[in-house]
């Protein structure tokens, strides 16, 4: 039996009693897949996504990713769980007083990585998003589609076996997207488990890929090479 | 480890540099506690050496009566002599006094030039082997019947005695004062201090909210993320303690020369011994004041 990367059984969130921000959640994400998370605003996603990072604990339910249960986990801990987690943001999250090259490289420090894999990780990662000739670029010398990448090139330098995305081209143009989609492609091509929360319709439908749609914190689909919705 | 403390300290100076009017602040109100801390302990010791000769000096003086019979006299002395309380026992006539007084108030001819007779009765000076027996000594004199008989005031003999237990009292008394005043200083002080920290520690954190995010967003350690402002609470306090010990040896050096010139016949001097041990314990205070005052900024403002 394969064991899942990701599992998520009866778990609830509620920030205020009698209001699901999440309910009735029962996923298995194997290692390796590629996973859009649907929905409008207010529906779930970003709880859903809190949740895995462990910046949320869940109202009811477990949680267990690589086989740990991360509501359980010792506080202390969850620092070694999000090494493990590579994070991409809708706002980048980029520190504008350093370059692409140290942006990626603080990332590694300050998880006490050596100077000498600093030099040899970051240069490598930032070719692989595309960005070799923009490493001594700061932030705002960068497009957006540029800054993601970056934001990326750091969720990935550690290589963590999964990747979380929450909206990453919700600011950016249809064209600039379809780049950044291909590359976590890219990344989940290296066994990376992708999950990527979304409201973008036309790159769900064009990548067919797993699709979890939420509304009103329930699932209320859950499909293989799915597209994003009907109608609405 | 070797990258971590320079990235730490690279950190917590880079902090220091952006807040330096905060961090200033906090250094001086340390600077200020500590130095406040450091010169009641050197007053204390001053103090205490002082207490210490005079002790030495307390005797008892016995006055006698004009006329008093010699045997008498020696007879006191004798028995003075045999009790194991007393170290030496020392006859003063009337001329001596007057001699020994004229000496004290060679500054004030107009009072010596006016003595005509001597009104100074003769004395018997006795000094203890421990100066703390003082009161039980005279205890025992004023029940010996000799005493009674040739004291200089019979119908007080409270009154022919005189003995230095009220200025040791008085003394003891003043440095008590003198320490409890220095405490609550110091404890005020301390309090200023720890808030000082903990504000210079709560603008650094914000300044560095989103360094923060990312750092607990791709698993730095909560150490890690803490490290970097306890060092900065830490460093600004060392600075303080450092400037404290700085003044008060220079203190030192430059008034107590001149103070023991002044008060020739009271040691004012302080060991070099001394002078270590008080820097040590303002170390040690200035790193706990920092530590804590980082300490509570980091609980109630750093989530990790």
């Amino acid at each position: 039996m394969v064991r899942a990367m990701i599992s998520m059984r009866g778990v609830e969130k509620y920030y205020v009693p009698d209001e699901p921000a999440l309910a009735e959640v029962n996923v298995e994400i194997e290692a390796g897949e590629f996973v859009f998370l649907v929905g409008h605003s207010g529906s779930g996603k970003s709880t859903f996504i809190r949740l895995l990072q462990r910046e949320l604990l869940p109202t009811r339910g477990q949680i267990i990713i690589a086989g740990q249960d991360i509501v359980r986990l010792k506080n202390w801990k969850v620092p070694y769980l999000r090494r493990n987690i590579g994070c991409v943001f809708q706002d980048f999250k980029l520190l504008p007083n350093k370059t692409s090259y140290e942006n990626v490289a603080f990332a590694l420090e300050v998880i006490g990585r050596s100077k000498h894999v600093i030099r040899t990780q970051v240069p490598e990662v930032l070719r692989l998003v595309g960005l070799e000739d923009k490493m001594e670029s700061y932030p705002d010398e960068l497009s957006g589609g540029e800054q993601q990448r970056v934001s990326i090139a750091r969720a990935f330098v550690n290589r963590p076996p999964i990747l979380l995305a929450d909206e990453p081209t919700g600011n950016l143009d249809p064209a600039t997207s379809l780049g950044i989609m291909s590359l976590f492609n890219r990344i989940n091509k290296t066994g990376t488990t992708v999950l990527v929360a979304t409201h973008d319709r036309e790159m769900v439908d064009s990548m067919r890929k797993r699709v979890i749609a939420l509304e009103s914190g329930h699932i209320i689909r859950d499909q293989h090479r799915g597209v994003y919705g009907y109608g609405d | 480890m070797a990258i971590n403390v320079g990235y730490f300290l690279r950190e917590s100076v880079l902090n220091f540099r952006r807040n330096w009017v905060m961090s200033l602040g906090a250094v001086i109100t340390i600077y200020l506690s500590l130095l406040l801390v450091g010169v009641s302990m050197v007053l204390g010791v001053i103090v205490s050496e002082i207490v210490q000769s005079v002790e030495d000096k307390v005797s008892i003086q016995i006055f006698l009566k004009d006329g008093a019979a010699t045997e008498d006299v020696e007879a006191l002395q004798g028995w003075l002599l045999a009790d194991e309380m007393v170290d030496t026992v020392n006859y003063v006539s009337k001329e001596d006094a007057l001699e020994r007084f004229k000496e004290e108030m060679a500054g004030s001819p107009e009072i010596v030039e006016n003595i005509r007779e001597n009104p100074l009765p003769a004395s018997l000076d006795v000094t203890l082997t421990d100066p703390r027996q003082v009161e039980e000594m005279v205890g025992k004199i004023k029940a010996n019947e000799t005493f009674l008989k040739i004291c200089d005031r019979p119908d007080e003999p409270e009154e022919s005695l005189k003995y230095g237990q009220q200025i040791v009292d008085r003394l003891f008394a003043f440095t008590r004062i003198i320490r409890l005043i220095g405490v609550v200083f110091v404890a005020m002080l301390a309090v200023v201090s720890l808030i000082f920290i903990n504000n210079t520690i709560r603008l650094a954190i914000y300044s560095r909210r989103k360094e923060i995010g990312i750092m607990r967003l791709v698993g730095a350690s909560n150490w890690f993320i803490r490290a970097p402002f306890l060092l900065e609470g830490v460093m600004q306090s060392l600075l303080g303690a450092a400037l404290a010990i700085l003044t008060i040896v220079a203190v030192q050096a430059a008034v107590l020369p001149r103070l023991q010139e002044a008060v020739l016949f009271l040691p004012v001097d302080i060991a070099a011994g001394m002078m270590i041990q008080l820097a040590l314990v303002l170390v040690v205070a200035g790193v706990v004041i920092g530590l804590l005052g980082a300490g509570f900024a980091l609980r109630r403002y750093l989530k990790v």
